[in-house]
């Protein structure tokens, strides 16, 4: 995997994102940097109020960020930004959000919900040309049609969430943030869509931020995972470089944490509960981030890091 | 393996009327729970599980009622049940519940203390210090460390794992001989979920209890049930013990829920998916529910309802695959690793 | 593939449509032979034919009470607006001399007062002009609460400004404020309506103002920002859907909310002039004989049309509030 001679899609440098007042803010995003490639899926674990999904507000921005920038397709989106670039960052970026229940206007059609972003960026469309353009949009996430004229909440959780799908690829965007995009879903559901996100990536050419909670579907769908704690970035590395090799004893624990479909193995498994406190970071021993090997970031202390190198 | 039955449910029918319509949600489902076992209850939203669970304590949205059959409990049939003052007796002293949001279940302005107590001095009995010394080894027991400090603390100042210990901690207070636990876990992260896991499975050998999980996650149960009980549209579609569902399912559902795991998935391929949605219960549904979903459906499967056929004393599933007169049918190709693999482990142990 | 125009077809007929693909009348000799096998057939599993409005009249409907006080509401309010047309509609402010204080009688229906008018035709006039002031007040009162309460709710950088406007406005007590409007410009039916708009609105704007802030930071208003849809085409399209019910509830009541005030204002003699009959004059001039049995008709008539107008809007504004509750939809 040659991973460096990609093509950078997306670029986050020293991103900070504070929440609360100017006095006393809450640190949620500190210091975060990563590179996302043109055509990758790029993961980003963590648990809940680690960051993760301030990060993806951040980029697409809804969130606003105290510090830091970040690029995209070799221009800066963040901060002030003029008018034309603003537009069409809006049409490149889109995100697929984590509870179908909550993300889609009861009140609206799915055709309206759908051709949202048409009417946003005010395409000059005939009705027909709308019209084809949401079928087609349906169509390419599995659904039939004939749903446009009926309401959301005629739908289940699966046939929803590919409904927002659709809505995210009116524009055709080259950059998707999925939020934890089957979280919510029932596990019978979830292959449809990873297979459907899969799918569109192949046939689009698109670039996931792919945002969850846990490892489990990491490795079917990511090509390279960041593991978040408490705002920070722990370790990053190729998917199966951390899944063959987890350094850091948080993604350690996260790994150990994935139920596993086979009761026998899984009554021997040993859980690992990560301690923060057994890092011992000091002002003399302060963590650092480093390439430990090619493409495998960690965070750790100088001595941690010549631990990390002789496992491997 | 024969144990003694604690609970017998028997051709239950629950329904519900919405709008003029009546939908069923419950069709006709028997289940002996066994004393002192783990039964995993899974099934996708909508398949009935919190329904049927929900019978067992009187628990039914207002606009549901059992249209037949009995729940067999202790010589009595909560089928029957109609007073709040018959519940009463079985709610949290006999039978108590862990929710899925541990935030619903706690009184955000009473201090975790005074709820645990109140558990303790109605359903053990003690009183003053003796009730407080009670909540502190609960505390502990449910590993909450520093009881002392954290038995004065309120809901809000606990995590959401810490939470969900606490209302575990209530619900065992009460003594009860089941546990019936709503999706425990589908709230929190990985790392706590699989701690919580691990905690009712001890306090289930501590108190003896007898534990049914609900969940929509085949993955999660494996590590905890003895049994699993597979649900789609209100029926038990499978039901074996946890070895025989995982390593050699039968129904073609059950090889569904478990081929489409993200777990299993392989970069590059496409995952084993389910598709469209689950049936319409307003409508009566002909013969198997499943078939419209089922690639491999027989023709009968659209035409009557299949019966239970015995895979081995312990294992039943309702499908016709298991007909003598059905043609041989593969299950998809994790279902036969899945199986190799249960071969190769027991002979292992 | 080819992309045509998709039709508006109801669900059922979809369903029946989709289900007819593949024939499932089998003969019991092919019973155990793999069945053809439809995707599209199994994505139409589940569906609702719920609809809001409907279920929300439906379930209006079922209360006898709120069914009736409709039915009285629409009959008084159409009558008030026919009754000029009428043969027998004899105008308003004539003075019938000598014909004074006569009781209802089958020349004078509900009788003359004491300077020989005929009451009929002053209180049906009178309630023209109230249920005018009632309507415009309540109009104006929506228009500019949702206005002013979405832009307060939903544009963060103007919170505080509305706040510390709320907060001034609040403490004045509107009547004061209408009563001090009426006195410094000419008193009418205009300066009326004008003085009671000025604050009543205030109210409902809190009103909408919290309702959006509790689905302002919804995810669906969130992918809208993200599609880059502009502030009001959220605020029409995201927001005011979802406020509908309570606004209908806020005008229902805000009508004789503000005949009320009419009344009072009038009564305490700060509000339209006697030329003009409204209910509060009506009122104020029954009142005055209010200890005599032979002349009271005079304050009861125009009392009672007060009563029926004001109840009927307060119980079937409160019907709807309960109907349109999703909560009360299950049935």
């Amino acid at each position: 995997m040659s991973v460096t001679e990609n093509e950078v899609l997306v670029d986050v440098k020293d991103l900070c994102v504070d929440f609360g007042s100017k006095r006393a803010p809450f640190h949620a995003v500190r210091d975060v940097s990563f590179q996302i490639y043109k055509g990758e899926t790029f993961g980003l674990v963590g648990e809940s109020g680690s960051g993760k999904t301030t990060i993806g507000r951040a980029i697409i921005r809804i969130n606003p960020i105290a510090s830091g920038e970040v690029w995209f397709q070799g221009k800066k989106i963040s901060g002030r930004i003029s008018r034309e670039l603003d537009q069409e960052v809006t049409r490149k970026i889109q995100m697929i959000f984590q509870d179908p229940m909550a993300s889609l206007n009861e009140r609206a059609k799915v055709d309206y919900i759908v051709s949202e972003g048409l009417y946003a960026q005010g395409m000059k469309l005939s009705e027909e040309e709308r019209q084809a353009k949401v079928s087609r949009a349906l169509s390419a996430v599995g659904l039939l049609p004939e749903f446009a004229s009926r309401f959301p909440h005629e739908f289940s959780g699966g046939q929803r969430q590919r409904i927002g799908i659709a809505r995210a690829l009116i524009l055709d965007p080259a950059f998707i943030i999925a939020d934890e995009p089957i979280s919510a879903l029932d596990v019978s559901i979830r292959a449809q869509v990873l297979n459907l996100m899969s799918q569109l990536q192949k046939e689009r050419g698109l670039t996931y931020l792919f945002i969850a909670h846990d490892l489990s579907v990491m490795r079917f769908i990511c090509d390279r995972i960041a593991v978040i704690y408490k705002g920070q970035l722990q370790e990053l590395a190729g998917a199966e470089q951390l899944f063959a090799h987890p350094l850091h004893p948080y993604t350690q624990a996260l790994l150990s944490a994935v139920p596993q479909p086979d009761p026998i193995s899984e009554r021997k498994k040993k859980l690992i509960v990560y301690d923060p406190s057994q890092h011992q970071w000091s002002e003399s021993e302060p963590p650092l981030w480093e390439e430990v090997e090619p493409g495998h970031f960690v965070r750790g202390s100088r001595r941690e890091l010549d631990r990390y190198r002789a496992q491997l | 393996m024969d144990r003694e039955t604690i609970l017998s449910v028997h051709d239950l029918d629950v329904k519900f009327t919405l709008r003029g319509q009546t939908l069923h949600a419950i069709r006709g489902v028997s289940l002996d729970l066994y004393q002192g076992e783990s039964l995993a209850i899974v099934g996708e939203s909508g398949s009935g599980k919190s329904v049927f669970t929900k019978t067992f304590m009187g628990l039914t949205d207002a606009n549901g009622y059992v249209d037949g059959g009995s729940i067999l409990y202790n010589g009595m049939d909560l089928a029957k049940f109609t007073t709040e003052k018959e519940w009463r007796a079985i709610r949290g002293r006999e039978i108590a519940m862990v929710m899925q949001d541990p935030m619903t279940s706690l009184n955000p302005l009473k201090t975790i203390g005074d709820q645990i107590e109140e558990a303790v001095v109605l359903h053990q009995g003690l009183k003053g210090e003796a009730a407080k010394k009670a909540v502190l080894e609960t505390l502990a027991q449910v590993g909450i460390d520093d009881p002392e400090r954290r038995y004065k603390q309120y809901p809000h100042e606990f995590s959401g794992g810490m939470r969900q210990r606490v209302v575990i901690a209530i619900a065992v207070a009460c003594r009860p001989k089941i546990l019936i636990c709503d999706e425990p876990t589908t709230a929190l992260d990985v790392t706590i979920q699989a701690q919580i896991l691990e905690l009712i499975k001890d306090l289930q050998k501590k108190y003896d209890l007898t534990t049914v999980y609900i969940t929509h996650d085949l993955g999660v149960v494996a590590n905890v049930a003895d049994r699993i009980a597979v649900m789609y549209a209100g029926d038990i579609v499978e039901i074996g013990s946890c070895d025989e569902v995982f390593y050699d399912p039968r129904h073609p559902y059950t090889w569904a829920l478990l081929s489409s795991l993200p777990q299993l998935g392989v970069k590059g391929q496409p995952l084993y998916s389910i598709a469209g949605t689950p049936p319409n219960l307003f409508h009566e549904v002909k013969g198997d529910a499943f078939a419209p979903r089922n690639p491999k459906a027989l023709k009968i499967d659209f035409v009557e309802r299949p019966p239970y056929f015995d895979v081995s004393p312990t294992h039943k599933a309702r499908t016709w695959l298991l007909d003598p007169r059905a043609p041989k049918v593969e299950p998809p190709e994790h279902i036969k690793q899945l199986r190799e693999q249960g071969v190769r482990l027991r002979v292992r142990h | 593939m080819s992309v045509s125009r998709y039709k508006d077809r109801k669900t059922e007929e979809l369903s029946a449509s989709l289900e007819g693909h593949v024939s499932r009348d089998y003969q019991p000799e092919e019973y155990f032979q793999l069945a053809e096998y439809d995707p599209s057939a199994a994505e139409l599993g589940s569906y609702s034919n719920y609809s809001y409005w409907g279920s929300t009249f439906r379930a209006f409907l079922r209360s006898p009470v709120a069914v009736f006080f409709l039915a009285l509401l629409v009959l008084v309010l159409a009558f008030t607006f026919i009754e000029p047309l009428l043969p027998y509609a004899p105008e308003a402010n004539t003075i019938y001399r000598g014909d004074t204080n006569l009781r209802p009688c089958a020349e004078y229906w509900f009788g003359t007062n004491s300077i020989g008018q005929d009451l009929w035709s002053q209180i049906w006039s009178g309630t023209r002009t109230s249920l005018l002031i009632g309507f415009a007040v309540a109009c104006m009162e929506a228009v500019l609460g949702v206005i002013m309460g979405v832009l307060w709710g939903y544009v963060r950088k103007l919170d505080f400004l509305f706040t510390e406007i709320y907060n001034i406005f609040d403490n004045v007590p509107q009547t004061l404020v209408v009563i001090i409007i009426s006195y410094i410009l000419r008193p009418g039916v205009s300066t009326m309506i004008f003085a009671m708009c000025l604050t009543s609105w205030l109210q409902t704007a809190r009103l909408v103002r919290n309702q959006v802030l509790i689905i302002r930071d919804r995810d669906y208003n969130l992918a809208s920002r993200c599609l880059g849809t502009p502030t009001w085409r959220i605020m029409v399209k995201n927001l005011l859907p979802y406020l509908v019910s309570i606004l209908t509830l806020r005008m229902a009541l805000a009508v004789p909310a503000a005949i009320g005030n009419e009344v009072f204002i009038t009564y305490i003699g700060l509000g339209v002039p006697l030329e003009t009959p409204t209910l509060g004059n009506l009122i104020k001039a029954g009142q005055v004989v209010i200890n005599e049995p032979t002349l009271n008709y005079q304050l009861f008539l125009p009392v009672l049309i007060l009563s029926i107008v004001t109840v009927s809007f307060y119980i079937v504004g409160n019907s709807f509030a309960d109907a349109a509750d999703p909560k009360n939809h299950v049935k």
